[in-house]
């Protein structure tokens, strides 16, 4: 009776991940749901780590956890002041909700257990190696262009739906070209603006005819 | 002991990461607080990353044609530079609206309502 | 030049030159001269030129054919006859503009263009003052005062040139349906010259009474020209002639073939029927056989007198347009009220010519009379003689005097032709139509000066008018026949005289018709009386009125000279020229009809009447009586009215008293205008009450019933449509905006609303896809 210690992690991570991820639905108060969220993410690089993406795992610590939640943190702590910091649904909004959340749950979780159906033919999943092999490499090809890891002409015939030597070049420039746009973008948006103060919406009129218009601030 | 022996399979990793989605889709219908909306975000992408990734592992179903291998990591890697820029963009705008009304609640942001 | 060539062209141009002078005048007649004066004059040379190309033409018909001494030649002088201008051809039947001349021709041109001429220089004087506006005290506006209107003058004229061409186009005409063409011209004219003062409703009336009398009339002619047609196939005089009475027979009268075969129509049927088919195929076999039969046959048909009351119905039809035209009994009583006119008016129309041109068709139409037809033109001319006569006895506008004396002059020359009197009938036309004409120019010089027709109120005017009284005298005793016996007389004499021998002759031939004779005798009496009356009163004695009599003149020389014209034509139309046998009558001798020389006889209907022959009349034994009676009977006349009203002998008022029914019944012209309005009238006035009655109520009432249906289902209508349609489109267009505005409220500007529609929709989709279609793998 061996443990098999890939799923025991893998279990792990799991619980962790979805647990936070709970967590972070029920909290009210925003910045226990942002660490919550962190934690979250956390234990999902970690089921990357399991699944063999280990650069992708690295990234999702550097760049997910290490910056886009950083930046989240700051935008917390930037307007949670008093009232902000717990702001309640009304159990009937959650209700709907929680209709909805349960039958999206439900739809996933239908086609998550017949993947095995349409995997079909496919060989059990052979126990992971000792040593994980490096992806980086590989990846960082690729997205140069040079696909190493199909070069099996078969696999590279054009007909074949997963064939193909074709690289990521294109999105990856693209998504730099994206990344600086929304770099000008958000400085811009974020810009600091003179006001002397700021004005609350007006309070919400009840809902009637057409004819009475809305006032915009 | 014995579900922990087993190997895990591909539908493991899409359970989470269903769950993952729908905790994030909740968060994103519930939730008042505009960063807790972005947040909702973060974890429905999250769900998504952890389904390509489960799909272009080299250990499961590897040799079926339902693999994607090394496409699968590399989508998921766009997709982390992509929150990341959406991440900023919206942070930005909830900042703006943050400092035009002096509220963070979405619920007062109906302004495009009929 | 040829006569066959010359007479037509001369002719020609006399009749259409006064057309010319009408259009000229309709268009610029206003624009002539000072206020239209120069249409007079246009007129004036119109017909004068017409006068002299018509003497011209009886020049040389004179010289053509010369005119024997004896008037009993029996030369046969063809009329040159031919047609100028087809109109139509229908079939068989042709309608032409032809001609028809022989010496009645020329002699009508002549007479009538010169009287007219004289007439028309009279209307230059006596319509003066149509040059200026004129003040009509007859026609009362409805603020009381007196009518002013603007001149008239040229439009006079313009009818006297219409007139004149429609007259003479009568005369030339050469085929019966021109004749009829021309007869309602001349109808016309009238009906506008009668007219004339068209303010006046009298005036009106009596045009309107003139067009629908004749009329009646009419309906009569038109009846004989289908029977000719039918019977003769063609309408062209010379033809008809030819067929009536062929050369072959002697010129006798002879029904014709085509009335024969149309009164034998059921025998022709039968001999059709049976005959067998010759040679020749179906029908053309047929029908040679069967003519061949049918000629054969024919001379035995006429024997038996099949055909003769067609015959007789087309020229009892034919006369009964001239009843109308002429205005003989029972037609007669439109020439009085004729009077409305102006005087020249009367004088031309409705004494010399247009009267006069029933008896000249008559006269045209004689070869196709039956004695049957002549027995009753006589009968209907001696009748209207008498009641003429006695009517005006008693009447006291000089107008109506004249006219009724013309009625019964014209009964007078219905009568000779009647008779077989044809030159002694046409020769009193042309004496008639001078000495009228005069009496009534005289008559118009007379209204001119006094101002009124009635003549209780004239008297004594002889002083004051010499010339008006002197050429009326003449004219008087022309009317009369005065003359010394069997040597000399005037016009009137000469005519009368023939009449009345032809008259005794007949009565001679035909006992039992005597009365003519008597009753045309003392028509003569009557007719010496009621001129002579007419004379005394107008000049002679104390002036009855003294306003009228300090008021009266003598007429400018304008009117003067055509009257002393025309008396001298009254005096000497009945002399021959002389030392020559050139003369009025002997040219009507020669233009006698082929074969009416010997007298008619032998009527199917009446075989023992028989009209004399015209040339006995001029026997010692019949023409000195005749003489002496005639003679008689106008001095008679003359003396009861110098009685009466020269001398004062007798007082006239006392023999009106005394015989007051008499006098009654004559001074209401024999109330014939109130049975005719009693009889005709009233009933067409019902009818025509009833018709427009019908017409409103019915018609009318229908008409209204259909537009409130129509309204009331456009009622209907407008409500399904609001309904209905309206309202299908207005809740389209509601529900529309409702559902927009139902689905506005989507919009609720709630983020996580929208997620969480998002996410709904997702987990939709989802479902769908999962039971709609099934994802497969391939490979």
């Amino acid at each position: 009776m061996g443990v098999n210690f890939h799923s025991v992690f893998f279990h792990l991570m799991a619980v962790l991940a979805s647990g936070f991820a709970l967590a972070v639905v029920f909290s009210n108060n925003i910045v226990r749901m942002a660490f919550y969220l962190v934690a979250s993410l956390g234990a999902v690089a970690g089921l990357f780590f399991l699944a063999g993406a280990d650069f992708v795992a690295a990234l999702q610590l550097m760049i997910y956890v290490g910056g886009t939640l950083v930046l989240l943190i700051f935008g917390v702590m930037l307007t949670a002041r008093g009232p902000f910091a717990d702001l309640k649904t009304s159990p009937a909004q959650w209700t709907v909700v929680g209709l909805v959340g349960g039958s999206l749950l439900a739809v996933l979780l239908y086609a998550a257990s017949s993947a095995s159906r349409w995997t079909a033919s496919g060989k059990a999943a052979s126990a992971p190696p000792d040593q994980v092999a490096p992806t980086s490499a590989p990846l960082g090809l690729a997205l140069l262009g040079a696909r190493v890891d199909k070069l099996d002409p078969k696999q590279n015939s054009a007909s074949s739906r997963a064939g193909g030597m074709s690289g990521y070049l294109l999105p990856f420039e693209i998504v730099s070209v994206h990344l600086v746009v929304v770099l000008i973008g958000a400085a811009y948006l974020a810009r600091a603006r003179r006001r002397a103060t700021p004005r609350p919406i007006a309070a919400n009129s009840p809902p009637d005819d057409p004819s009475q218009s809305s006032s915009v601030s | 002991m014995n579900p922990l022996a087993e190997p895990v399979h591909l539908t493991h990793y899409l359970v989470v990461g269903a769950v993952l989605f729908v905790c994030g889709v909740t968060c994103m219908a519930a939730k008042r607080n505009a960063i807790g909306v972005l947040m909702g975000i973060e974890l429905v992408l999250n769900g998504a990353n952890l389904n390509f990734v489960a799909f272009g592992s080299p250990y499961l179903q590897s040799t079926s044609p339902a693999s994607i291998g090394l496409d699968g990591q590399l989508m998921a890697l766009f997709v982390i530079v992509l929150a990341a820029a959406e991440a900023a963009m919206a942070l930005a705008i909830a900042l703006c609206f943050y400092n035009a009304h002096a509220t963070i609640d979405v619920d007062q942001a109906d302004e495009l309502k009929r | 030049m040829d006569l066959e060539l010359l007479l037509p062209l001369l002719l020609g141009l006399a009749w259409l030159v006064p057309l010319g002078s009408f259009a000229a005048i309709v268009f610029f007649g206003p624009r002539m001269g000072r206020a239209g004066r120069g249409a007079g004059y246009l007129a004036i040379g119109a017909i004068g030129a017409s006068a002299v190309l018509s003497i011209v033409a009886l020049i040389a018909w004179l010289l053509a054919h010369p005119l024997g001494g004896d008037h009993g030649s029996h030369h046969a002088v063809h009329a040159v006859a031919g047609d100028w201008y087809p109109l139509a051809v229908f079939g068989d039947l042709k309608i032409t503009i032809g001609y028809y001349i022989d010496g009645l021709t020329v002699a009508m041109f002549a007479m009538v263009s010169v009287v007219a001429l004289c007439i028309h220089v009279y209307s230059l004087g006596y319509m003066h003052e149509e040059l200026h506006e004129v003040t009509d005290p007859l026609v009362t506006l409805s603020d009381g005062q007196p009518l002013k209107r603007r001149g008239r003058f040229h439009r006079f004229f313009q009818y006297l040139s219409l007139f004149s061409f429609s007259m003479l186009g009568l005369v030339i005409a050469g085929n019966v349906a021109m004749v009829f063409v021309f007869w309602e011209l001349v109808g016309i004219c009238s009906y506008l010259l009668i007219g004339f003062y068209i303010e006046r409703k009298s005036a009106s009336n009596a045009a309107n009474k003139a067009f629908i009398v004749n009329r009646v009339g009419d309906f009569g002619m038109i009846v004989g020209m289908m029977a000719l047609w039918s019977g003769l196939g063609t309408f062209s005089f010379d033809e008809i002639f030819a067929r009536v009475r062929p050369a072959a027979n002697g010129h006798a009268l002879v029904v014709p073939d085509g009335m024969v075969r149309a009164a034998a129509s059921e025998r022709i049927a039968a001999i059709y029927r049976t005959t067998p088919t010759g040679p020749g195929g179906a029908f053309p076999g047929l029908q040679n056989a069967a003519e061949a039969r049918i000629a054969a046959l024919l001379p035995g048909w006429r024997a038996e007198g099949l055909g003769y009351g067609l015959l007789l119905v087309a020229g009892l039809g034919i006369f009964c347009g001239c009843v109308g035209k002429s205005a003989q009994f029972p037609l007669h009583v439109w020439l009085p009220d004729a009077m409305e006119g102006p005087t020249p008016v009367s004088a031309l129309i409705h004494a010399a010519t247009m009267v006069a041109a029933g008896v000249y068709l008559v006269g045209r139409f004689y070869p196709v009379f039956t004695p049957e037809a002549l027995l009753v033109i006589a009968i209907v001319g001696c009748v209207t003689l008498l009641i003429a006569a006695t009517i005006a006895l008693t009447a006291t506008d000089i107008k109506r005097v004249l006219a009724y004396s013309t009625v019964s002059q014209l009964g007078y020359m219905m009568l000779a032709l009647g008779v077989g009197g044809w030159v002694a009938g046409l020769f009193h036309l042309f004496t008639h139509a001078f000495f009228k004409a005069l009496l009534f120019l005289g008559s118009g010089s007379v209204i001119h000066a006094t101002g009124t027709n009635e003549m209780p109120r004239m008297g004594g005017l002889l002083k004051k008018m010499p010339w008006t009284a002197g050429t009326m005298l003449v004219g008087c005793l022309a009317i009369s026949g005065a003359g010394i016996p069997l040597v000399i007389g005037l016009s009137g004499y000469y005519s009368k005289d023939g009449i009345l021998a032809q008259l005794y002759s007949f009565a001679g031939r035909n006992p039992s018709h005597a009365w003519l004779f008597y009753a045309a005798a003392a028509g003569a009496a009557l007719t010496a009386f009621y001129m002579f009356r007419l004379w005394f009163m107008t000049f002679l004695g104390l002036p009855r009125d003294e306003h009228v009599h300090a008021h009266a003149h003598e007429s400018p020389r304008v009117m003067v000279v055509p009257l002393v014209i025309l008396a001298v034509f009254a005096v000497v139309a009945g002399w021959n020229v002389p030392g020559t046998a050139l003369g009025l009558q002997p040219l009507l001798e020669q233009a006698r009809p082929l074969g009416t020389a010997e007298g008619a006889s032998h009527g199917h209907f009446l075989p023992t009447l028989a009209m004399p022959a015209e040339h006995l009349s001029h026997a010692h034994e019949i023409h000195v009586p005749v003489t002496l009676i005639a003679f008689t009977v106008g001095l008679a006349g003359f003396l009861l009215a110098s009685a009466m009203y020269w001398w004062r002998l007798l007082d006239a008022d006392l023999i009106g008293r005394t015989f007051w029914p008499l006098y009654e019944f004559l001074r209401n012209k024999w109330w014939f205008d109130e049975l005719y309005q009693f009889l005709f009238v009233r009933p067409v006035l019902r009818c025509a009450a009833l018709a427009a009655a019908i017409d409103r109520a019915v018609i009318d009432g229908a008409a209204h019933a259909l537009a409130a249906a129509v309204r009331l289902f456009s009622r209907f209508d407008d409500w399904i449509d609001r309904l209905f349609v309206d309202g299908a489109v207005n809740a389209t267009a509601n529900v529309t905006y409702e559902v927009g505005l139902r689905l506005r409220e989507v919009q609720t500007g709630q983020l996580r609303q929208y997620v969480l529609w998002v996410a709904a929709g997702t987990v939709g989709l989802f479902v769908l896809a999962m039971f709609l279609w099934t994802y497969t793998l391939a490979g």
